[in-house]
């Protein structure tokens, strides 16, 4: 952005050196002096000579009027005080009235031949900086993310440029249906006019004011920021003199408004594709979440669907052992139901953003103690057994969620993993973290097959399995209850992840960061206590 | 006289399904569809009998979610009137009611589907704490190898006797109190630490750890100082 904020001046590299008139009095003051000191020593014609390289020297820094004037003043009074007779405007010779104007002529064609060269040199220095100014403001563009924020740059560019207070209006997304300030950013200051014409002229998208072909009586400028076929704001040129309106500065700020408007078309562009790609991604995840209700959902409901309807159609020829058994079946299947439906909300709500998580401080102990509680409910010849490390910190954690997570896992090996094999939990600290790790002694699962397991819906493929037999169809309904596993870790700010045993078998780590603990109880070392003291504490 | 339960349920096939095994029970129920329905009879269901002619309600089963209300008022209610005990029935998504019904007062809860057989363990373990205010509190505990004498400030472990720190054994107490109720954490640490501390669910965290240490034989597989996440702690009902 430095090279906005040049001027033209300081940027210019010109042909000729800038308009000036000292330096032009002193060539004239030099070329008198000279003149009057060789007053008789040379004759009239070098003398002309000296003030013919004068008025070219002078010419450098003149503009063509004065450099014209000041020769056609100098030419007089050359006349005046060298052309005989001296003192008087009359000219005796022809030959000196030849002399007198060819002079005037070719100071004339010098103050037009430099006028016209410094004029183009001016033109060129403007395009180039315009030029420059122009990539430089593009390159912002890219390089931004979001166009808005620089809106302020674009403003002080306009002002500089135009010498004139500069307002905008920058849209912040799609066009309102009213002119709705809410839906707008305004830099500079407009008054209620401006705000005015510039809702006008972003609705237009066509400049208007001094200069243009629409409503020239204006005294400000308006001009469009243009995207493609929309206008995404507009600029306002406080009191545009007619001096100003010859210039061709308006090409150029309709140029910097029209690179914003393309910019911020970009952004909201790039927003609204964003949004695509996400509707389309929840699109997939309930397709993938009715893709399992249908069929996860059909397997315990045909169960239960048989074993009730068997009790209530035929009860009476059934012995009580038969109906006990049915009757159980329905319940470990709804069980089975609850469970996934827990696990299809749970994971339906942790996939919708901000979700509130009810953290507290939870002790490893107590989610290990209620993780094993609720395994024994499933687990009745007690394979699953819990290993605690020392010592643990306190977890900042959702503790429903967390035992949820055990839950999940608990049950996933108690399903993949042989009647008889231990399924252990394990509770240890890894540097910064806390692991809680659930870990069997299954057939494991195929490197290919490691990450997509958590994918929501996949079920682990039967390339590993020692009996020769697919695995897979004794394995119903893993794939939400392990999605939702790594959902919660990753809204716990960890990671779930599955690590292949040495001697076979998965581990399933769900990594914590521990947090700072918060200050202890005051008197949580006291000392053990005494009857006295314990009766002055208890309660009456 | 069987005791009389009162069922707020607004799905009809469970509330006829709980009303059936309970009626086996040998309870008599009554059932109320809404809110305002379940209002309308603790109104008239509690007071003196031979005053309004209504039936007496022993305990009260609370479906939360319910079309007309939330379940508070009620439980305000109830709790002005007399100490009925009051078992939330709840679903999974209504967690945060469920807790603050259970800090307002409520006696216990249960999350839908449940079994029969829990419905009928937390209906015991409530109707044998009703009253506590008026009779004597429960204040001796004995399950498994844990004998505690409240009034005698006795902690005994398979016969020997265990050393408490007062801040254990005021937490212990507080749990024997509510024996086979659960007990939410802020209640535990209003109880114990004082009204100021109920946010300091770490405290109860520390000094749980330690009871279990002292207490059970594996503290990290509990079978007395159970953790209900996310909601409180309960003792093991007493052995009978």
């Amino acid at each position: 952005m430095d090279t906005l904020s040049n001027s033209p001046r300081a940027k210019s590299r010109a042909a000729l050196p800038a308009t000036h008139f000292w330096p032009a009095t002193l060539a004239w003051a030099l070329g008198w002096a000279a003149m009057l000191a060789l007053d008789g020593a040379v004759d009239l014609a070098n003398l002309a000579m000296i003030l013919v390289l004068s008025s070219a020297v002078a010419s450098l820094w003149l503009p063509a009027w004065a450099s014209a004037t000041a020769g056609l003043v100098a030419v007089l009074a050359f006349n005046w005080v060298f052309v005989p007779p001296r003192g008087t405007f009359s000219v005796d010779l022809h030959q000196h009235a030849l002399l007198l104007g060819a002079m005037v002529l070719v100071n004339a064609i010098l103050a037009t031949l430099t006028g016209a060269l410094r004029g183009q040199a001016q033109h060129a220095n403007r395009q180039a900086f315009w030029a420059e100014r122009t990539r430089s403001w593009g390159d912002t563009l890219r390089d931004a993310a979001e166009p808005l924020p620089h809106v302020g740059q674009l403003q002080e560019a306009l002002a500089q440029a135009s010498g004139l207070p500069v307002a905008l209006l920058v849209l912040k997304s799609r066009l309102p249906a009213g002119n709705d300030s809410e839906q707008a950013v305004f830099v500079g200051e407009p008054d209620d006019d401006q705000r005015a014409g510039l809702w006008a002229c972003l609705r237009q998208g066509k400049a208007m004011g001094p200069g243009t072909a629409r409503h020239h009586e204006l005294a400000d400028l308006y001009v469009p920021l243009r995207g493609r076929g929309s206008s995404w704001g507009a600029a306002v040129f406080g009191g545009v003199s007619h001096a100003l309106q010859a210039n061709d500065w308006q090409v150029h700020a309709q140029v910097l408004c029209d690179q914003m408007g393309q910019a911020l078309q970009r952004g909201v562009t790039a927003k609204d594709e964003q949004q695509a790609r996400e509707l389309a991604q929840t699109q997939s995840v309930r397709n993938a979440l009715l893709a399992a209700i249908s069929h996860d959902y059909r397997t315990p409901l045909a169960t239960i669907m048989g074993a009730a309807s068997s009790l209530d159609e035929q009860a009476e020829r059934l012995n009580a052992e038969q109906r006990r058994r049915l009757a159980r079946s329905i319940v470990e299947e709804v069980a089975q139901l609850s469970r996934m439906t827990d696990n299809t909300l749970q994971l339906a709500r942790l996939d919708a953003p901000q979700v509130a998580l009810r953290c507290d401080w939870e002790s490893a102990e107590e989610l290990l103690g209620s993780a094993l509680a609720n395994a024994r409910k499933r687990d009745p010849q007690r394979r699953v057994r819990g290993r605690l490390e020392p010592g643990l910190p306190l977890l900042w954690c959702d503790a429903m969620l967390m035992s949820q997570l055990l839950d999940n896992l608990v049950d996933n090996a108690l399903k993949y993993s042989a009647p008889d094999s231990p399924i252990e939990i394990l509770m240890r600290r890894q540097g910064a973290q806390v692991i809680l790790a659930v870990r069997d002694r299954g057939a494991g699962i195929a490197p290919a097959w490691r990450e997509r397991i958590f994918e929501v819906f996949q079920r682990g493929a039967d390339p590993v399995d020692t009996n020769g037999q697919s695995a897979q169809a004794a394995r119903p309904g893993a794939g939400v209850g392990l999605a939702v596993c790594r959902a919660i870790a990753r809204a716990h700010g960890g990671e779930l992840k599955l690590r292949a045993r040495g001697h076979g078998g998965c581990s399933f780590e769900c990594s914590l960061p521990v947090k700072e603990p918060p200050p202890e109880p005051p008197e949580a070392t006291e000392a053990p206590e005494t009857p006295e003291n314990l009766d002055t504490r208890l309660p009456p | 006289m069987s005791l009389r339960v009162l069922l707020v349920e607004d799905d009809r096939e469970l509330r006829r399904t709980l009303r059936e095994a309970l009626l086996v029970e040998g309870y008599e129920v009554l059932t109320a569809a809404s809110l305002s329905e379940g209002l309308a009879m603790v109104t008239h269901g509690t007071g003196s009998p031979s005053l309004t002619g209504a039936p007496t309600i022993d305990i009260v089963l609370l479906d939360l979610g319910l079309p007309d209300g939330d379940g508070q008022s009620l439980l305000e209610q109830l709790r002005r009137q007399q100490a009925l005990p009051v078992l939330i029935i709840s679903a999974r998504q209504a967690e945060g009611q469920k807790i603050s019904l259970l800090d307002a007062g409520a006696d216990d809860y249960l999350v839908k589907p449940f079994s029969v057989g829990e419905l009928l363990a937390r209906i015991r373990v409530a109707l044998r704490h009703r009253g506590t205010t008026v009779h004597a509190a429960i204040t001796h505990y004995q399950r498994a190898s844990l004998e505690v004498d409240l009034p005698a400030q006795r902690v005994r472990r398979d016969g020997a006797a265990v050393h408490l720190t007062p801040t254990e054994f005021k937490l212990l107490a507080r749990l024997v109190r509510s024996a086979g109720q659960v007990v939410t954490h802020r209640q535990l640490l209003a109880d114990v630490w004082g009204a100021e501390f109920t946010e300091h669910t770490h405290y109860l965290r520390l000094y749980m750890g330690q009871l279990r240490a002292k207490l059970e034989a594996e503290p990290a597989d509990p079978v007395l100082l159970l953790t209900e996440p996310g909601v409180g702690y309960r003792l093991a009902e007493p052995a009978l």
